[in-house]
């Protein structure tokens, strides 16, 4: 890449993948820049190190002057989903309210897929002997039954230090309603030798629920060991290396943390990268504008579905890691198993499936060469001529005659199809799969996906991005053109964000103007930082089960009452118009709203641009086969417009525009396709 | 391109139809939990959208409980008797009764929409979910002293709820006046209504895309492709003549000596299922219908075989189904039947289970446990009436080949669908203060992967209350070893009065208590495989967490813990795993 001249100060995000780790930096003039180099799963810091460098030799800058000159550095961390999946934890053990030290282990009997009883619980993280009851009672009322016994506490800090434990929860029963005992029982530990690491589940997420509260305390215990000490090690690193501020991290709100703010609640990163989508949408708008986008960010294996209606991703406490239950305050991101490594099969009689296993990295699809068998979505687009053979980044070549041998074996013969028919195919139910899993996340928040244009990032979503919006009845679907890098980009637009959260149970026509007061007064004086603090109540009616979440002015109830019935309204279908309603939880969402613009311009062309080659690729059912032009992705710029089917390639995705459909770039030079709008 | 291809069924177009009907049923169950006013949907799960073609033939569950699989074409073959040429757009249809209109039992109620498309009927969209309470001996639909189908509540035919769009409003009065719970059966109703009618939306939708003269052709093509999964799984049992028996003990008021018997006949790829030698139908309500009868041999293959296997009807045309009129599988009227969801479905599935076992041994499920919980009905301190369900203290899994039963699991009829409560969100609702959920010693049944623990559970109940008990888990052990295993533990329901008073409560039956406290000790589930080849690492764990004591770990699984409770004597564990049995 040419050096250009950056503006200083700039802003960087740094995103950890399971193979790459992108970085973009944002420079004060808006001109962006975006490497990518190979992580390191071993030491993830050695993977951020190593993309910062190759960014500092690209642009011909030191290091220390990289990152001298960056404002904000804001970090994507996959080390505490990690330390979940790889089972690389602390040893945990657990104090629970005597009588309950099983409901871990229990966990509701919550099972992901009923008809597959022959698949076992995950392992419980913190094993039934190192699980200790301790005496003592809060009542329903929040009030103290049974004073804590804090010489239990001392027996089991003595158990847990001879039995090698390295990181102690504690989740007593109804402390969502008043932490005191918890307090008690971590001041008592922190005189002990396993007071080092503590999590509270009062202090880490007071939810109701001794299930799920107990589980994220847990989970917090688990990774806290090793997540905070790897992030005040990376932050050193940086800080010696020059940079001026402690980095950022991204938590699974969407929102972004310093080290210190994090490291009490590691299990706030979770979903560190994917969050960044929230931050990444709201760089699709303009500042402030109410947007309506639905994403999908396709990547090799899975796809993550998330919806921003009137500029605001929702945040639900409710998270599902590797089998974990978490109640931490979550972006709502629907997964399913659809990438370009996703396999395609034929099943015992004879039906065609995609997914929802992948081929991973290795082998991955059969046209890498690494003895995948396997036909995968990636091979079939070779096949259909959308994916052009020969080098890839990272140093794969993608082999046509590979990826047709695994079509033609594996799919084409067993359904009596030609190869090229069954690749199309195998695109056709990947499309219907990703249609799929955006009308279910809709349908779910209540929303009508038509009426939202279609973010289709990740490497693999702009190959989709066309088909799947007009599947939906999308008028526009938005390409961005940096889509490999969509998360990092995300990064340097997030705000900073804290959620707190109060259990506060009444009925909200009858609740007292001065607690409710009293109530969000404190999570204010919690939120005290931020210059933003919005008061947000939940509200169900009576019986059911989940409730909704409603932003409050005040303590004015009346108006909670409308917000609620629109919402019930928009979600359900129908009202009670005289129905009681519960407030279940008060919240405070502190923000500090971290000002962007959009990228600069680039300069327009008037003239047309002109296609690299012209291919033979597969359209769709109506259209068949046809010569396609291939643009390079740097000859198309802001005003350009050109009439679809067409093929771009960018440095870090392949994108389709269909026969129906338009291309124009954008002001900001992201590809916007016209559905059905071909002139 | 292939010339021998046949257009209308194109095998890529067939596969996004099969994928587009499951996901129109899921769709529908989102709606419905999402907007249902009882947790029993919202939380339990207890219902299940699905969609028929327009003869009755079940094409699409890919949602909803277990139990329910496979009998919903009863009630739209129910439909399609009764109403004939009167079916017609915009018509919305209810039913219950499982003597007349194609139901399992009386709480399940099935909302039915006819879709047309261009004027023809091309499929029915359903949900069939459990009513919080429809009037009846007992409050919550379960009335264990019931004798007649009349005390169960009320009996529905067919009926048009809704004609050309218009609720029937003398109808819905009188469903509302025979219900405990008005305001839920509406609020659930609406919710039912409104599932079946974005499923027809979307259901068009694709027949409009497929051509509605070439839709039926695709329904039929994905139903010939479950026959054709189905079959080749017939194809991994062994062909011959299989007999197994399950025990019933009870008929819900005493002792009895009855069983589910039943005759598996596998020849030709071809499956008979004969249930003669079953008992005959007794006189509490756990006597089985059509519908639930069928439904529970389609769940026990199902659940048998594999997970993903298509939950539609043309998955069983090669299974041939023989209920013996009069018996505990098809009871004739009219016998009391609201139990039978859960009993005798239980011993149906278990019966199948072990007859199945003989065929295809690796494939083999350990029993699970029978549950003991009551549902107690009671008035708060306000004057509010409230059901609680004592699911917390629900019963244990079997062991399989590669893991252990489940300690804690929400019935064998929904394997494990039903999500326990937390018991703080309980307190919340109703005046109870729990004192303990935790697992019992040496109840899990051995084996090389043992059965779940259960547990012992007690709550104090603060106000009186109506206890509607549910015992079939208590007394004898309830659960059944494979393959080498053993079964687990029975199970215990006592009663401590506010005066001392201790009751061991009755298997079934209602009685009204005052304050009391209440204390399930819920059975073991079976192991799987000799517990003597267990290995010795689990065997420490589970001494080590109290599951299994020294005693059991040596006698059963022959495995001796080290003096410092830490590690496995390997020298000692040699010498007990040589002697012989």
């Amino acid at each position: 890449m040419a050096s250009p001249s950056l503006r200083a100060p700039w802003r960087i995000g740094v995103d950890v993948g399971g193979t790459f780790t992108d970085m973009v930096l944002r420079d004060s003039a808006g001109a962006v820049h975006i490497f990518k180099s190979p992580s390191v799963p071993a030491d993830p810091s050695q993977g951020v190190l190593g993309v910062l460098r190759l960014a500092a030799e690209q642009l011909d800058l030191p290091l220390s002057a990289l990152l001298r000159d960056c404002a904000l550095f804001v970090h994507g961390s996959t080390v505490a989903t990690n330390t979940i999946l790889e089972k690389k934890g602390a040893k945990v053990g657990l104090l629970t309210t005597e009588g309950f030290r099983d409901s871990l282990e229990i966990r509701r009997g919550i099972r992901e897929n009923q008809w597959d009883h022959r698949a076992p619980f995950p392992e419980v993280l913190a094993p039934r002997y190192l699980r200790q009851p301790v005496r003592g009672r809060i009542g329903a009322d929040g009030k103290e039954l049974v004073p804590l016994a804090v010489e239990d506490v001392d027996a089991a800090a003595k158990l847990f230090a001879d039995e090698g434990v390295e990181s102690v929860a504690v989740c007593l029963f109804n402390s969502f309603l008043d932490g005191a005992h918890e307090q008690s029982v971590g001041t008592r530990l922190g005189k002990t030798s396993v007071g080092k690491w503590v999590s509270l589940s009062s202090e880490v997420m007071p939810t109701m629920g001794e299930y799920e509260r107990g589980s994220t305390a847990v989970v917090n215990a688990y990774v806290a060991p090793k997540v905070t000490s790897y992030l005040r090690a990376l932050d050193e690193q940086l800080r010696q290396l020059g940079l001026p501020r402690s980095l950022l991290l991204l938590q699974s709100n969407g929102g972004a943390v310093s080290v210190d703010q994090v490291a009490a609640r590691p299990v706030m990163l979770v979903l560190s990268g994917p969050a960044a989508g929230v931050g990444a949408l709201k760089g699709c708008a303009d500042p402030g504008e109410p947007a309506n986008l639905v994403s999908m960010e396709i990547g090799g294996t899975s796809c993550d579905v998330m919806v921003m209606a009137k500029g605001d991703v929702p945040v639900t406490d409710a998270l599902v890691i590797d089998g974990y239950h978490l109640t931490t305050p979550s972006v709502e991101i629907h997964t399913v198993g659809a990438g370009g490594g996703t396999i395609a099969w034929v099943d015992a009689a004879g039906l065609l499936h995609v997914g929802p296993q992948g081929a991973g990295a290795r082998p991955g699809p059969a046209a890498y060469g690494f003895g995948g068998e396997n036909p995968t979505v990636t091979d079939a687009q070779l096949v259909l001529g959308r994916l052009k053979p020969g080098p890839l980044a990272g140093g794969v070549v993608l082999d046509a005659e590979l990826a047709r041998a695994a079509v033609e074996t594996k799919l084409a013969k067993p359904l009596g199809l030609s190869v090229e028919d069954a690749a199309a195919g195998v695109i056709r139910l990947l499309e219907q799969n990703l249609l799929h899993a955006v009308e279910r996340l809709s349908i779910e928040r209540g929303h009508n996906p038509a009426t939202f244009t279609l973010v289709a990032a990740g490497g693999a979503g702009p190959m989709h991005g066309s088909v799947v919006a007009g599947a939906l009845g999308c008028r526009r679907a938005l390409l961005p053109r940096a889509a490999g890098a969509f998360c990092a980009m995300g990064m340097l637009q997030s705000d900073i964000r804290q959620d707190y959260l109060k259990v506060f149970l009444a009925d909200l026509d009858k609740v007292e103007p001065a607690a409710l007061e009293q109530a969000f007064a404190e999570l204010e004086a919690r939120a005290g930082d931020f210059a933003v603090r919005e008061r947000e109540v939940d509200l169900r009616y009576e019986g059911q089960q989940w409730p909704v979440r409603v932003s409050f002015k005040g303590t004015d109830t009346k108006a909670a009452r409308k917000t609620f019935e629109a919402e019930h309204q928009r979600l359900f279908g129908h009202i009670q118009p005289t129905g009681r309603i519960d407030i279940t939880a008060l919240r405070v969402v502190g923000r500090d709203p971290l000002d962007w613009t959009p990228p600069a311009a680039r300069a327009g062309r008037t003239d047309k641009p002109t296609p690299r080659e012209t291919r033979k690729v597969w359209l769709d059912p109506a259209h068949g086969w046809q010569d396609v032009p291939v643009y390079a992705g740097v000859d198309l710029t802001p005003g350009c417009t050109l009439d679809g089917p067409l093929l771009i390639e960018e440095r870090t995705t392949t994108a389709f525009v269909g026969p129906r459909d338009r291309l124009e770039v954008d002001p900001r030079d992201d590809f916007i396709v016209h559905i059905g709008a071909r002139s | 391109m292939t010339p021998e291809k046949t257009p209308e069924l194109d095998p890529v177009t067939l596969a996004l139809v099969q994928n587009r009907l499951d996901h129109i049923s899921l769709q529908m169950g989102w709606v419905m939990t999402r907007t249902a006013r009882s947790p029993i949907f919202s939380q339990s799960h207890d219902f299940s959208c699905f969609i028929s073609d327009a003869h009755g033939t079940l094409i699409s569950q890919a949602d909803g409980i277990p139990i329910h699989t496979g009998g919903g074409g009863f009630a739209v073959r129910s439909i399609l008797r009764d109403f004939k040429d009167a079916i017609a757009p915009e018509d919305v249809f209810l039913l219950n009764d499982p003597y007349t209109a194609g139901g399992n039992h009386l709480p399940d109620w099935v909302i039915a929409r006819p879709v047309f498309v261009g004027g023809k009927l091309i499929a029915f969209t359903c949900n069939r979910a459990h009513q919080a309470d429809i009037g009846g001996g007992a409050a919550g639909t379960y009335n264990s002293a019931a004798t007649e189908i009349f005390h169960e509540g009320i009996r529905l035919p067919v009926l048009k709820l809704i004609e050309g769009g218009k609720i029937r409003a003398d109808l819905w009065k009188l469903l509302l006046l025979n219900t405990r719970l008005p305001e839920a059966l509406e609020g659930d109703l609406h919710a039912m209504i409104g599932s079946t009618r974005i499923g027809a939306e979307r259901l068009i939708l694709l027949v409009e895309e497929l051509g509605v003269d070439r839709a039926g052709g695709f329904f039929e093509g994905v139903l010939a492709h479950a026959d054709r999964r189905f079959q080749s799984c017939i194809a991994r049992l062994a062909e011959g003549v299989w007999k197994a028996e399950e025990p019933v003990d009870n008929d819900c008021f005493g002792p009895i000596d009855g069983r589910i018997a039943v005759t598996l006949t596998v020849k030709d790829r071809k499956l008979v299922v004969d249930f003669a030698g079953t008992s005959p139908q007794v006189k509490g309500f756990k006597n089985s219908s059509v519908a639930n009868s069928t439904s529970a041999v389609f769940m026990s293959l199902a659940s048998f075989f594999e997970p993903d296997l298509p939950k539609n009807e043309g998955a069983f045309r090669s299974v041939e189904i023989r209920l013996p009129e009069g018996t505990l599988v098809n009871a004739r009227p009219p016998a009391p039947m609201t139990m039978n969801t859960v009993f005798v479905a239980h011993e149906i599935i278990h019966a199948m289970w072990k007859a199945l076992e003989q065929a295809l041994p690796e494939r083999a499920s350990a029993g699970w446990s029978k549950a003991v919980h009551a549902v107690t009905a009671g008035l708060k301190p306000d004057g509010g009436r409230y059901v609680m369900y004592q699911w917390a203290g629900a019963p244990a899994g079997g062991g399989v080949e590669g893991r252990d039963g489940f300690h804690l699991i929400g019935h064998l009829i929904t394997l494990g669908g039903l999500t326990l409560p937390n018991l703080e969100t309980y307190e919340q609702l109703y005046p109870v203060r729990f004192k303990r959920q935790e697992l019992r010693t040496d109840t899990a049944g051995p084996g090389r992967f043992r059965g779940g623990a259960g547990c012992d559970y007690e709550v104090e109940m603060f106000t009186p209350a109506d206890y509607a008990f549910r015992g079939e888990g208590v007394g004898a052990p309830s659960s059944y070893g494979s393959a080498g295993g053993r079964a687990g533990s029975g199970g215990e329901v006592i009663l401590m009065l506010a005066d001392g008073e201790k009751i061991n409560a009755p298997k079934y039956g209602v009685v009204r208590h005052g304050p009391a406290s209440y204390r399930a000790l819920s059975p073991g589930g079976g192991g799987y495989g000799d517990p003597a080849t267990r290995d010795p690492a689990h065997v420490l764990r589970d001494v080590r967490d109290g599951i299994v004591s020294r005693t059991s770990a040596e006698r059963d699984y022959r495995v001796a813990i080290a003096a410092d409770g830490r590690s496995v004597d390997a020298e000692r564990t040699r010498t007990l795993r040589a002697l012989q049995p």
